[in-house]
């Protein structure tokens, strides 16, 4: 955050998303700060509905993604947000890899802060990526380097992208490391370490210090699992986690279940950041490694995964966070549930909320179902 | 089980490809029927396969060329929910309908359906739910470029639909025919030129063709693009046409249609009665026969409505027609990358800009946004488009809105309220 505020004070703070090949702005010296950490940080401090409320006296519908309006909401009145909002941008770079909201999003912090948008387009893949589409994206990253040049007065160099792309991979796999370590019995990390542990590889991918964070997180999960020791204190139950978790109760949702001996070694979220930028041709590493990511893959892609981590990390059933926020990531719930308990044998349920906005989250309801789901494991 | 079908004359004409041809659904008559006589659905030319697409930015030219008749799907009133056990209600209330639509066996008689992708995210995933849930459908993507990317862009798009092309040929055995689609090319030039033209002239004088008439024959067209359709609106352009000429506003109308056609209007003066409210309307996939029937319900003279700017209206009528030399592929790509503010995403200044010259320039009183109930697009856009219309001393209803109207008469109030304070403003 102090990093960013030297960046925006410099002219060269770029707000972007998860999803975004973030290597080349940072390899080109751009300072970069993400809206949707800042929507967890909203969440997590309770204060979604208020903020979020603030977009909403703008004209924005409540139906809208809360990380969104709450980032809307903080640029609106940042002196009412936490940690005093995001500092300012000089430009927004949107990745469409995640969802089609981001540009949207994006759009309307850009009417309020003047700062240009550049859209990354990675259309949607089906199968295999054909070579028309790979030339597509492409041009895209060509584009990038253009207006990252022109905006911030900067200049692209293929030898330092290979050096930040060197530390993002690097990064990746030890976060994947200490993901994989999570197929012990018992489980050294549960959802919530996961959620919080996974900031940096989020953030800082590219950076020495995420390198380092990592390192030591290894340590760790690794020193856990040669003594034994699990994330909760009697694993029993074994499930898996998909969507983005409710920030705004995030302890109290899992540690509620963790007393009673439900543990989530593994989650469709906090794997989706994988694939390193290597090889001669780094721009083709760029297509290949954004084009392909979770959310831009479609449903059976995503059946795939949560059919092959509920193998790998032998769990016993699995919880879909239905996030009326996230419609590319929930939308399609309702059926793969039934794919993936017809593929792996192992129960599921379908709950809804927000990750958030907690006006949307209706606990009773939502233990009801998992209570229904944890009586099948009695 | 499944609901999309042929009817006995289109199986009878594709019997020698059936062995390699996926199942088709079977829709009874009396739904077909039905369904066909609700939204003017006609069967199409005898032993046609009809290929059902979503998103107006279809290359119908190329579907044409391969012997299908491409016919818009589209979310319509009176359609009983049966989405819940595969769809959220957050999915969007328009695609929440088709799938309902699917689910009641309420769709019209089709071959295959053509979903888009990288459009927005609800009809990008609903499309792989759709597979899922009815596989033995014939279901396809056709996925636009979501970035203003010039040629690349175009070229990612010829490619998708050459691949579109190469997919038809191999499910159904039909060719791409060359002959067809320079035949299907000019039936579309035709109907655009001629409805560009009433566009432009009820831009002046709404009082030269009904509204309900010009959504009509939109309609009619994207559900049936063939000469019977065109030569409606054709005939409907030169009766406008000659009435107008009396008047002197051709000169004005042409001038209106070239500018609406580059996505960029100057200072133009016309004569309009200044007592009447001039009220355009804004939005996505909003029916036009929606507003029709909300105008009605409210008792609301058409005239009021100036212009829509609306993708199964205005959006889809000025899409530029494609080039007959070169490629047919790149060619209609570069006839659907040209239709304003739509269908690429990236841009909203060049958007806002664009209907700030309408409003401005078309001496429009009032803005009339529609938003569909959890449509991405449509909310996020609304702020911005209620602030560039404020700016431009122009009043804003906004109108939240579903296919089903389930909310009509409240509706029909909230614009005989606008309609009502917008004369009151006149009269100051």
């Amino acid at each position: 955050m102090l990093e960013g505020h030297a960046a925006s004070e410099n002219g060269r703070l770029a707000w972007i998303t998860s999803g975004f090949p973030v290597e080349i702005p940072v390899a080109m010296g751009v300072g970069v700060n993400y809206p949707e950490q800042y929507g967890a940080v909203i969440g997590s401090q309770k204060v979604g509905p208020q903020i979020c409320g603030f977009a909403e006296e703008m004209g924005y519908s409540q139906e809208l993604c809360s990380y969104a309006r709450s980032s809307i909401g903080a640029a609106r009145y940042p002196e009412k947000s936490p940690l005093e909002g995001l500092p300012k941008p000089q430009a927004l770079l949107a990745c469409n890899n995640i969802c089609g909201t981001v540009l949207r999003w994006y759009d309307a912090i850009s009417e309020m802060t003047g700062a240009p948008v550049f859209l990354f387009d990675t259309p949607p893949t089906q199968g295999k990526q054909t070579p028309h589409h790979r030339e597509y994206v492409r041009q895209s990253v060509m584009r990038l380097i253009d207006f990252l040049s022109t905006t911030f007065h900067t200049t692209f160099s293929e030898e330092r992208l290979r050096e930040v792309g060197n530390l993002s991979g690097k990064g990746i796999d030890l976060w994947t490391r200490c993901l994989k370590a999570c197929r012990n019995r018992p489980s050294p990390l549960n959802c919530a370490d996961r959620f919080l542990a996974m900031a940096p590889i989020v953030s800082l991918r590219g950076t020495e210090l995420a390198v380092e964070f990592y390192q030591a997180l290894l340590e760790e999960v690794e020193g856990r699992v040669a003594q034994g020791l699990g994330a909760i204190r009697d694993e029993k139950i074994r499930l898996l986690w998909d969507d983005i978790p409710p920030w705004f109760t995030i302890f109290r949702f899992f540690n509620g279940l963790a007393a009673r001996g439900v543990v989530f070694p593994a989650d469709t979220y906090t794997h989706a950041w994988s694939g390193s930028l290597s090889g001669a041709d780094l721009v083709d590493s760029v297509v290949s490694v954004y084009s392909n990511v979770y959310l831009n893959k479609g449903l059976e892609a995503k059946v795939d995964k949560m059919c092959e981590l509920i193998k790998e990390y032998s769990l016993d059933g699995f919880i879909m966070f239905s996030v009326r926020s996230c419609k590319r990531y929930s939308l399609g719930q309702l059926v793969s549930k039934e794919l993936v308990m017809e593929r792996t044998g192992v129960p599921g349920v379908v709950i809804e909320g927000d990750m958030v906005d907690s006006r949307l989250f209706n606990d009773a309801q939502i233990q009801t179902r998992i209570d229904a789901l944890l009586e099948m494991f009695i | 089980m499944i609901k999309i079908r042929r009817d006995e004359s289109q199986l009878h004409s594709i019997a020698r490809h059936e062995s390699k041809q996926p199942r088709v659904a079977r829709l009874s008559y009396e739904q077909a029927t039905i369904q066909s006589n609700s939204q003017g659905f006609r069967l199409g030319v005898a032993e046609k396969l009809t290929l059902g697409y979503i998103y107006p930015h279809a290359p119908v030219e190329i579907i044409m060329a391969h012997g299908f008749v491409p016919s818009l799907v589209r979310a319509r009133p009176g359609v009983v929910g049966a989405f819940e056990a595969s769809l959220q209600t957050f999915a969007c209330s328009y695609t929440r309908n088709l799938f309902s639509q699917r689910a009641n066996d309420q769709l019209p008689p089709l071959a295959a359906l053509l979903f888009p992708g990288n459009t927005c995210d609800s009809l990008l995933n609903v499309g792989d739910i759709w597979r899922v849930r009815f596989p033995d459908d014939t279901v396809f993507r056709l996925t636009y470029p979501a970035a203003n990317q010039g040629e690349a862009g175009v070229h990612f798009l010829a490619e998708e639909i050459r691949s579109l092309s190469n997919m038809l040929e191999k499910a159904f055995g039909l060719p791409f025919s060359l002959s067809e689609f320079e035949e299907a090319a000019s039936l579309t030039r035709q109907f655009r030129e001629s409805i560009q033209f009433l566009y432009a002239s009820r831009a002046i004088l709404p009082q030269v063709l009904p509204y309900s008439k010009l959504a009509a024959l939109i309609h009619t067209f994207l559900m049936s693009p063939d000469q019977k359709s065109v030569t409606e609106v054709v005939r409907a352009a030169s009766q406008a046409q000659r009435s107008l000429a009396k008047s002197k506003s051709l000169e004005p109308i042409n001038r209106i249609r070239q500018q609406l056609l580059k996505g960029h209007l100057t200072r133009l003066t016309f004569a309009h009665d200044t007592d009447s409210p001039r009220i355009a309307v804004a939005g996505g996939m909003i029916d036009p026969g929606a507003l029709v029937a909300l105008l009605s319900a409210a008792g609301i003279s058409e005239n009021a409505l100036v212009i829509d700017l609306l993708t199964f209206g205005f959006k889809t009528a000025f899409t530029r027609p494609c080039d007959m030399e070169g490629d047919p592929f790149e060619s209609v790509a570069r006839s659907i990358l040209s239709s304003p503010l739509e269908p690429t995403q990236e841009g909203l200044e060049m958007r806002l800009s664009f209907v700030r010259d309408i409003l401005t320039n078309l001496a429009i009183d009032g803005l009339v946004i529609c938003e569909q109930s959890f449509c991405d697009p449509d909310e996020f856009e609304a702020p911005s488009l209620e602030a560039a219309a404020s700016k431009s001393g122009v009043v804003v209803l906004r109108l939240p809105i579903d296919p089903e109207l389930s909310d009509r008469e409240r509706l029909g109030v909230r614009l005989q309220s606008f309609l009502e304070t917008i004369k009151s403003r006149n009269q100051r």
